[in-house]
């Protein structure tokens, strides 16, 4: 015998059911509505791909020096056959271009792998807190509110220029010793803001009606903790990733820019601003214009990205 | 709410601590002194006497209490217990002595160092900053009560622009398009070449003259024009930055306060619109932006590096990253307990201003 339907028996059509949609789901539903967020990933996707790319896009190789066309203007033709210099080169006649696409696999990098570093110790840190409580929990927090007291760029400053001195480290690391200081830097003054959103989700789910069921049920702590205090921090935590991505890259050139950040050869954008902005003063904006750009576009991109992720991934929030 | 203030002001008190520990302890842990430079000048020098030179300014003794065992031309002497730099260093901080510069003017004292800059960061960050205030509360609100209209958009995107701009670029963007390509302003400095005084010197002869300022203020015109002439760029820089976040978040305020029920009930009560907005509106939305004045505080004293830097302006923050480069020590402690203390206070103000302001939050 089958299963005879309601509709079957009122000799209607079925009514269509829709697939459950998950959280997640509705979430990039919500995102996919938000055209400026959807800008800001095509940016992002492009810029990402593009530096990734580099070495196959790129006309020139970043080293390439030409002492007889420095501070060259955009669309210099190249010698004897070589590609033109679309955005002109600098004060060694390095094609700009090349230089910056090159440029964008460092400083993307750097902000990829110091935000996925903080989100790792600040999600640690503040999940530890939250759900130990007690004295390890103000002393953790206690520390976080210390390390925020501290006025961050200047100490970002001394820590980056004084950690070059150690002589273990500069064996150990050779030439990729700047670029590896800067990511320590950077995660040591950039996890306190996400454990401590960790930390008040966890407080505040600690006390929800399901987690108590969850008890109630048999669930373990680790059950608890993995199956439901993690993945419903999730939201607040991918936001703050995503907009702490774009600061890190500000960050990240900032100190590039001042000379205490990633070092030449190896190019940022950062640095080629730095570089930049000893050039000629009637050379100065050809000169800054397009690694700032470059900044500026990604940065942007990322902070759309961000704010529609705030408002797909928690309608609450939205305003 | 006595009791209130009187804890937070303990807390802070403890926090100062052991930030200025923090503080101490990064810069002085790592390696590398004062005569590293000297050494790399003078290669005649040796070790010996770099650790005479580092045993003058106490640099042989432990950071923190411990054993000191000094070195009599090479010969060791008896230990003996010593109470360490750090504290030796907080003891004469407490007494208003920051000690004296290493590198940058070695001898010269770091609070005279200071001194001599805070002029120029606060002329700087007191205007942008202000300038920030006056345009950036008006347009949030604006923006906010006119929401998805064109002018709420073009507000909206600008601050985004303003957001994702670093200071870097701005201001070496706004010196090729002002001063170069259009020669409006001078690309940085404080005063135009050959003359006599500055803006921050002729503001302290006419406040120092007191009664008699009518008559000379006269005289410091030109100084004080030519001054403002070169603030103008940095000051433009720092407030388009400043005010695209303080534009986001007068718009948020604004807009969480739009949807509270006691402004529907001041419609409801035949209010003018007008009135509903102002008076029942803005009111209620300026209290989170109490925090953002108050935070503005340590900025104003501890100035801006990078906008600094560009435009050569000899401010605070000019000062902290010369004082790093050539490791002077004395001068960037100095500098970094200012701001840590700036912070600190400025995180007291805020929290007793939100207080007084807003019955609605209670203190336990």
């Amino acid at each position: 015998m089958t299963a005879t339907t309601a509709e079957q028996l009122l000799g209607r059509e079925p009514i269509p059911v829709s697939k459950p949609v998950s959280q997640w789901g509705l979430a990039w539903r919500r995102l996919r509505r938000h055209k400026l967020a959807m800008l800001g990933l095509f940016i992002l996707i492009v810029v990402v791909l593009v530096s990734a790319a580099a070495p196959i896009i790129a006309p020139y190789d970043y080293e390439e020096i030409d002492l007889r066309k420095p501070y060259a203007p955009l669309f210099t033709p190249g010698n004897e056959g070589r590609p033109v210099h679309i955005l002109g080169t600098d004060a060694l006649g390095r094609d700009i271009f090349s230089r910056l696409l090159y440029a964008g696999r460092y400083s993307l990098l750097v902000a990829l792998i110091t935000t996925a570093l903080t989100v790792i110790v600040g999600t640690i840190i503040g999940a530890v807190a939250g759900i130990s409580g007690g004295w390890v929990d103000t002393l953790l927090m206690r520390f976080a509110d210390l390390l925020l007291t501290l006025p961050t760029l200047p100490l970002l400053l001394v820590l980056s220029s004084s950690l070059r001195q150690f002589v273990a480290l500069q064996n150990f690391l050779g030439s990729q010793l700047s670029v590896v200081i800067i990511i320590f830097v950077l995660l040591i003054f950039g996890w306190m803001g996400l454990s401590r959103l960790v930390r008040g989700s966890v407080l505040s789910l600690r006390e929800q009606d399901f987690i108590a069921a969850t008890r109630a049920l048999g669930g373990n702590q680790a059950r608890i903790i993995f199956g439901h205090l993690i993945p419903n921090s999730l939201a607040p935590i991918i936001v703050a990733a995503t907009l702490g991505f774009g600061g890190v890259i500000i960050s990240e050139s900032a100190l590039s820019f001042l000379g205490f950040g990633v070092m030449p050869p190896t190019p940022t954008w950062g640095n080629m601003l730095n570089e930049a902005r000893g050039a000629p003063l009637d050379y100065l904006f050809t000169q800054t214009l397009s690694p700032g750009l470059f900044i500026f576009v990604t940065v942007l991109a990322i902070n759309f990205l961000g704010d529609g992720l705030r408002d797909a991934l928690d309608p609450r929030l939205k305003l | 709410m006595t009791t209130f203030i009187i804890r937070r002001l303990i807390q802070s008190v403890v926090l100062l601590f052991f930030v200025s520990i923090l503080i101490y302890v990064i810069l002085n842990i790592v390696p590398g002194g004062p005569f590293d430079l000297l050494k790399l000048s003078n290669p005649r020098l040796g070790q010996s006497h770099i650790e005479r030179l580092n045993a003058l300014l106490d640099l042989d003794k432990p950071l923190l209490p411990g054993w000191y065992c000094p070195k009599e031309a090479g010969v060791p002497l008896p230990c003996r217990l010593d109470q360490g730099r750090y504290l030796r260093w907080l003891g004469k901080v407490v007494k208003g002595d920051m000690g004296q510069s290493w590198t940058l003017k070695p001898g010269t004292p770091v609070l005279e160092l200071i001194w001599g800059r805070l002029g120029y960061t606060v002329l700087l960050m007191g205007l942008s900053t202000l300038l920030a205030i006056i345009l950036a509360v008006p347009i949030g609100i604006f923006s906010a009560v006119k929401q998805y209209s064109v002018t709420d958009y073009i507000v909206t995107a600008l601050a985004f622009f303003g957001q994702s701009m670093p200071t870097f670029w701005t201001g070496l963007m706004a010196i090729a398009i002002f001063s170069v390509a259009l020669g409006w302003f001078p690309t940085g400095g404080v005063r135009a070449a050959g003359a006599e005084g500055d803006i921050i010197e002729a503001l302290g002869r006419i406040f120092s003259l007191g009664r008699t300022y009518p008559e000379l203020a006269g005289k410091e015109l030109a100084t004080i024009l030519d001054g403002l002439h070169h603030v103008a760029l940095p000051t433009l820089v720092l407030t388009y930055f400043n005010m695209a976040g303080w534009v986001r978040y007068t718009r948020t305020s604004m807009l969480e306060v739009l949807r509270q029920d006691y402004m529907r009930t001041a419609r409801a009560k035949g209010l003018k619109e007008r009135v509903v907005i102002l008076k029942h509106g803005l009111r209620n939305a300026l209290i989170p932006l109490i925090t953002i004045l108050a935070l503005a505080i340590p900025g104003l004293f501890g100035g801006a590096i990078i906008t600094e830097t560009i435009f050569s302006w000899p401010g605070m923050g000019r000062l902290n990253i010369d004082a790093i480069s050539v490791v002077d020590w004395p001068v960037v402690q100095g500098l970094l307990v200012i701001e840590a203390f700036l912070l600190i206070f400025s995180n007291l103000v805020a929290d007793v201003m939100y207080a007084v302001v807003d019955p609605r939050i209670q203190y336990s």
